[in-house]
């Protein structure tokens, strides 16, 4: 833990089943009432969004765009926007998973700044509050529904660009886990690795601190024990609540610690391979763990004493992982991907300049990141 | 007051160090490839450097400008001079000053992050330039 740390939030966060009710009554509480709602076509057919309308009783709703894709690109959030300024909206409601909601966070941007969202680029570009949002997750996963991070696909530069700032976090959160149900086992699982990794290694990151470790053990807690249930019964409401909550949490304590090795591997899988995100980090995450832990003082000895009240540490928190993976159906070595052995020397050189390194609790450049690639093919 | 006493004393101090830096051929050669034209604007004392490794002069692999210009840079970085003499003391992690707002950057930050590994030596060239300059009193 460094010397010096930050904490910050600054959404409201409603936490239930059947919260999906109080929504209308914190839109008209905000003074504002005309809501755009941003969404993808999966939930507006699956009737997700259907619900979502239903409750907005005395709210006006200017419209809806239901076009974001997995991984939102910059013309689209521009698109957005524009249709949300032509329809006159003043609240923006994010209803999906981490797609939608940074698409949201990075409409509203454009909608309460004007400009092109790439004029935004770069760290404390924001620096005033926008426009009111509110983000209600149908994944477990990313926490951006507490996050001041928007990723959006730069497309003709391929690489995703970072928008970052208190103000890009929604002012509202609701985790209301009747609509988390729908959501089939894979992502269910994958989305859940994905929070996994947020609490890992937001806990033992460079940027950590004594807030941010608390949420992240919690986190865990709420993964290793509910996540199996949540894949295998998906109607399992308890199962799926925990869920929401301890990506929330692992959301707010990666907001204000960053994360890691596992990510940045993650994010040079995804780009150059299209590995979903979820997957990647579930998979890296104990490979990395061995890695980090291989110095003294074992980054995660007082995670595993927390958790499991061992000092065993790294060696001990990876093979646990390995065995959620295994039991979540989801693939732990590289190799089960199709991913090439000649493909990991891209990966290591990519994730080796990602931002990601430089909170990781060891140093590590592209060798040490083939070899950690390596062992996990 | 910061550590610099004035802006003179900030050029002599990391612009010096660039100029160095450009000349070196390992570390040059990967900030030319990376054709970035980057602007360093600094508070207390305010001041301001761009380093242009799109067109540089004959001499070396980048140019180093002390002060403003008309350049269109692609990348600018804000921060305190104390900031920036941190981290070229290699004190300062980039992305936790990045996140934590000690440092402001504007324009496409992978390309930043890309030329991390290859500034290194920088570090250890700023100490002995500093003291080459006599200013043993900034390393304390
Ligand atoms: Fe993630």
């Amino acid at each position: 833990m460094s010397d010096y740390w930050q904490f910050y939030l600054p959404t409201r966060i409603i936490a239930g089943p059947g919260t999906l009710q109080d929504l209308p009554e914190h839109i008209l509480a905000s003074e504002h009432r005309r809501v755009f709602l941003i969404t993808d076509r999966v939930l507006r057919q699956n009737g997700i969004v259907d619900k979502v309308v239903s409750v907005l009783k005395g709210v006006e709703m200017a419209g809806i765009f239901d076009e974001v894709t997995p991984d939102s690109e910059v013309a689209l959030v521009e698109k957005a926007a524009r249709l949300a300024g032509e329809t006159g909206a003043d609240y923006l409601l994010a209803v999906g998973g981490g797609s939608c909601i940074d698409t949201a966070k990075a409409v509203n941007l454009v909608l309460s700044r004007g400009g092109n969202l790439r004029d935004y680029e770069g760290f404390g570009q924001i620096n005033t509050p926008l426009g009111p949002m509110a983000a209600i997750p149908t994944t477990a996963g990313t926490g951006s529904e507490v996050t001041q991070y928007a990723l959006i696909l730069d497309k003709q530069n391929h690489y995703k660009i970072t928008f970052l700032s208190p103000y890009l976090a929604p002012a509202l959160a609701i985790l209301d886990p009747e609509l988390t149900i729908s959501m089939p086992p894979g992502l269910t699982a994958a989305t859940g690795m994905d929070a996994l990794g947020h609490a890992v290694e937001s806990f033992v990151s460079t940027s950590t601190g004594p807030l941010a470790r608390g949420l992240a053990t919690e986190a865990c807690e709420l993964i290793f024990r509910n996540l199996p249930r949540a894949v295998a019964a998906g109607d399992d409401l308890a199962a799926r609540l925990a869920m929401l909550l301890a990506s929330n949490l692992a959301g707010i304590a990666f907001s204000n610690a960053l994360v890691g090795c596992a990510h940045a591997l993650a994010h040079a899988l995804g780009a150059l391979r299209e590995v979903p995100h979820g997957v990647a980090v579930g998979l890296m995450l104990p490979h990395s763990i061995r890695f980090n832990s291989r110095q003294e003082p074992d980054p995660y000895r007082e995670l595993t004493c927390r958790l499991f009240g061992s000092t065993a540490g790294g060696e001990m928190l990876a093979d646990m992982i390995t065995r959620l993976l295994q039991e979540c159906n989801l693939p732990y070595r590289l190799s089960q991907l199709g991913l090439a052995e000649d493909d990991l020397p891209a990966v290591a050189g990519s994730a080796s300049v990602d931002g990601a390194m430089y909170t990781n609790p060891r140093l590590a450049d592209a060798e040490d990141l083939l070899v950690i690639l390596q062992s996990a093919y | 007051m910061g550590v610099f006493k004035d802006a003179e004393q900030l050029y002599q101090c990391i612009a010096g160090m660039m100029e160095i830096c450009s000349e070196d051929q390992a570390m040059g050669g990967k900030i030319r490839e990376a054709e970035l034209v980057i602007r360093f604007v600094y508070s207390d004392p305010d001041s301001q450097i761009t380093v242009d490794a799109k067109n540089p002069a004959p001499h070396g692999y980048f140019t180093v400008y002390r002060g403003e210009n008309d350049l269109e840079p692609e990348v600018v970085m804000e921060m305190k001079a104390d900031v920036a003499h941190r981290f070229w003391l290699g004190k300062v992690n980039l992305v936790s000053a990045l996140t934590r707002g000690e440092m402001k950057a504007r324009g496409p930050i992978p390309k930043i992050m890309k030329l991390l590994p290859a500034i290194k030596p920088a570090f250890a060239i700023y100490t002995r330039h500093l003291q080459n300059l006599g200013y043993q009193d900034l390393l304390a």
